[in-house]
């Protein structure tokens, strides 16, 4: 009968091999890896590939469906000879300026107003957090009855009051569609910011404000001096995060006004899944998603130099 | 050693051997199909509670229904064909049969046998289904983009009956605008109403986007000019402002709303008016659309299925859909969608489905004068980058916020240039 090999190992050899895996396992370089390895592999998985396979298709004339023929940059130039490009453009940069700078102001002011002391102030914050809590597409779709010609509650408070006789066209209006969506996406992200803050403000010790106080500084000079200077790390990286996620939406205008009236509300995102998705031209597609590399490769950059200099 | 290696390798390829013919003859346990669902309930529920379950006693193969909301079906045809995984049968609409040409099973036995039974097609479902002379699409059935309006408040502003051209439903706008019953016509980005009258509207001035040979663009012309100058008309003195911003749900809403008059879009409008709005149900009607100097045109949105060529046995998903388009089974199944879908098939023209609402008979007759968007292009990739980026949309919609007609048709012009790769 034939014996396997494993029945001939003896205990001694066992506890042996179970010392050296045990040494190995202690060097901290090999540990470190294998504690790293999950996260490492996810990205792989998950970020890395999908990003070069995004490049890769972006020098490809890809139909969906069909093998792809590499064209090189072709896809940029027709891009950049497209009027409807640099319209998207300039859609995403002034949605995502004013969209950051509405929630930097409003997300401050939340955190300043709940780090106070009043009651129910646990009940306000939970509630507070809830735009950011509830799924986007869902609170989306109660903004589009918000802003809904027809059933507007915006429009009904305004006319009943007196305030207007002609109601808005908030999503028909090119100009109130991209106000409509700033606005919509400033109150999805101003918990973010006032959460975020409000743990910044938290570390502040109030031995600082007494000491100013003592001082004679005002209200405003203890904010100026004190507040801002001790959450500005905060508030840069909340910022360039905010940038990034506002840069690249999607689900909202999407759900909203699917970059209408006539491209006014398209930004990258949504014209390359119109262009990728509905066209079936993924080279394209993911030529419009790379579009958006520059901008946030230089926030990305930006980001991490402030953090090393941190 | 040698002895059992010997006998694992002789087992398992005795194992292997018996198995294998097996695997590849017998009939699969079950077949998904996945479809857009139906605004139509009862089309969907016929299919997955009475259909499915009769062919599964029937055969044994179990019919799994998966239904993607509305508008999802081309990203989920994407996937399933980038992966080539997923269900063996999908659903497929305008001219996607072009686009996933290579993912799917030429079905041209079917479509002969098909229209001998219950046929033959109508000529116009061709140019959706048919790629470079195969079937790879079985069309069940039009979703028609026609007119809806209030019978009541025309009557009420004079018009007793739906004028048949474009310029007398202008004037007739301008009467209904007055007594605060303006008109909506999608001028967003929804999928399918803005399509829906834009091009039958181009068409009917005798605008086209391209020539058929697919390189020539035509768009730049004295008719399209025509046709947006009168949409640029029709907006200001017949609609809201908020048209501009509509997707496709938009409509459906003002018109329950009772917010305007008249709409363009399928029979759903009614069908879910006699269920959940019944007063307005009783004063609503359908029409063809206006007709214009060069004729009257209507979008094809020709709901068919396909095979996808990665379905582990193409004969069984064949068999399922012989077995669905036999009269005995397409016909319950037309019935249960209330007219929705009006079928290619000729020998449904006087199908009694037609019969228990006369009121939705004009979306049978405007199957003569469907055509592809984009027509008389050829369905190609570039009719649905022009689809894709609202270019027909945005023309009309832009001089409708006040561009200049020249402005807003060189600006279409450029772009068609650029998608149709002309000269």
């Amino acid at each position: 009968m034939a014996v396997g090999p494993a029945s001939v190992v003896g205990p001694a050899r066992l506890a042996g091999r179970t010392t050296r895996r045990r040494g190995v396992l202690e060097r901290e370089g090999v540990f470190s890896w294998l504690m790293l390895a999950p996260g490492v592999a996810f990205l792989l998985a998950f970020v890395a590939y999908p990003f070069f396979y995004g490049i890769s298709l972006s020098l490809q004339d890809r139909r969906v469906a069909s093998p792809g023929v590499f064209v090189g940059l072709a896809n940029f130039v027709t891009l950049a000879q497209d009027p409807i490009f640099w319209q998207v453009t300039r859609n995403t940069f002034v949605y995502t300026t004013v969209a950051t700078l509405l929630k930097i102001l409003g997300g401050l002011a939340m955190a300043l107003v709940i780090n106070q002391h009043f009651r129910g102030r646990n009940l306000a914050r939970a509630f507070l957090l809830l735009p950011f809590i509830v799924p986007t597409v869902l609170s989306t779709v109660a903004w589009m009855w918000i802003l809904d010609p027809t059933f507007s509650v915006i429009n009904w408070t305004l006319r009943h009051t007196g305030l207007v006789t002609q109601t808005f066209s908030w999503l028909g209006n090119a100009t109130l569609a991209m106000v409509s969506i700033i606005v919509v996406n400033t109150w999805r992200g101003v918990p973010f910011y006032g959460i975020t803050l409000l743990a910044g403000l938290q570390t502040i010790s109030p031995d600082l404000y007494e000491a100013a106080a003592i001082d004679g500084a005002s209200l405003t000079q203890r904010f100026w001096y004190i507040t801002l200077p001790v959450l500005k790390p905060v508030l840069i990286i909340v910022t360039m995060f905010s940038v990034i996620f506002t840069f690249s939406d999607f689900q909202l205008p999407y759900v909203l006004t699917h970059g209408g009236p006539a491209n006014a509300t398209h930004l990258f995102a949504t014209w390359a899944f119109d262009i990728g998705m509905s066209a079936g031209q993924l080279g394209m597609g993911a030529a419009v998603a790379l579009a958006m590399l520059p901008a946030l490769s230089l926030l990305i950059v930006a980001l991490t130099l402030y953090l090393r200099r941190e | 050693m040698r002895t059992r290696r010997e006998f694992l390798t002789t087992t398992m390829t005795a194992a292997g051997a018996a198995l294998t013919p097996r695997w590849a003859h017998a009939a699969p346990k079950a077949i998904t199909v996945v479809r857009e669902s139906s605004f139509i309930k009862p089309f969907d529920d016929y299919f997955a509670k009475t259909l499915a379950l009769e062919y599964e006693k029937l055969t044994g193969i179990k019919i799994v229904y998966e239904a993607v909301s509305v508008g999802g079906m081309l990203t989920r045809l994407t996937t399933i064909a980038e992966t080539k995984a997923g269900p063996e049968i999908v659903g497929t609409n305008l001219n996607w049969p072009w686009l996933f040409d290579q993912s799917l099973v030429d079905v041209s036995d079917l479509a002969t046998e098909i229209g001998k039974k219950i046929g033959p097609w109508h000529d116009n479902i061709f140019d959706a289904v048919v790629v470079n002379k195969k079937w790879k699409a079985l069309p069940w059935g039009n979703i028609g983009q026609l007119e809806v309006y209030r019978t009541d408040w025309f009557k009420e502003a004079g018009v007793t009956k739906f004028p048949d051209t474009w310029e007398d439903l202008l004037a007739a706008g301008r009467l209904l605008k007055k007594k605060g019953h303006p008109f909506g016509f999608e001028l967003g980005h929804g999928f399918g109403d803005n399509h829906g009258w834009l091009y039958p509207l181009l068409w009917s001035h005798g605008g086209r986007e391209v020539d058929r040979d697919g390189k020539t663009v035509l768009i730049d012309s004295d008719e399209t000019a025509k046709a947006v100058d009168f949409c640029r008309r029709f907006f200001k003195e017949t609609m809201l402002e908020d048209v501009l911003g509509w997707t496709d749900v938009n409509n459906n809403k003002a018109y329950f709303g009772e917010q305007i008059s008249c709409t363009n879009n399928a029979s759903s409008i009614l069908v879910v008016a006699k269920r959940d709005f019944p007063e307005i149900a009783s004063v609503t009607d359908h029409s063809l659309n206006p007709q214009g100097p060069k004729g009257r045109f209507h979008i094809m949105q020709a709901a068919s299925h396909a095979v996808m060529t990665h379905a582990p046995d193409h004969a069984a998903a064949k068999a399922f859909l012989r077995w669905l388009y036999d009269d005995k089974q397409l016909s319950r199944w037309l019935t249960a969608g209330e007219a929705y879908y009006a079928p290619f098939l000729t020998a449904y023209d006087n199908h009694p489905m037609w019969n228990t609402e006369p009121r939705y008979l004009p979306y049978k007759e405007s199957l003569k004068t469907t055509r592809l968007h984009g027509w008389p292009g050829p369905p190609s990739h570039a009719m649905s980058e022009s689809v894709a980026k609202y270019v027909l949309v945005d023309m009309f919609a832009k001089a409708c916020q006040g561009e200049s007609t020249k402005n807003v048709i060189a600006t279409a012009a450029a772009q068609l240039k650029q998608i149709y790769k002309a000269k």
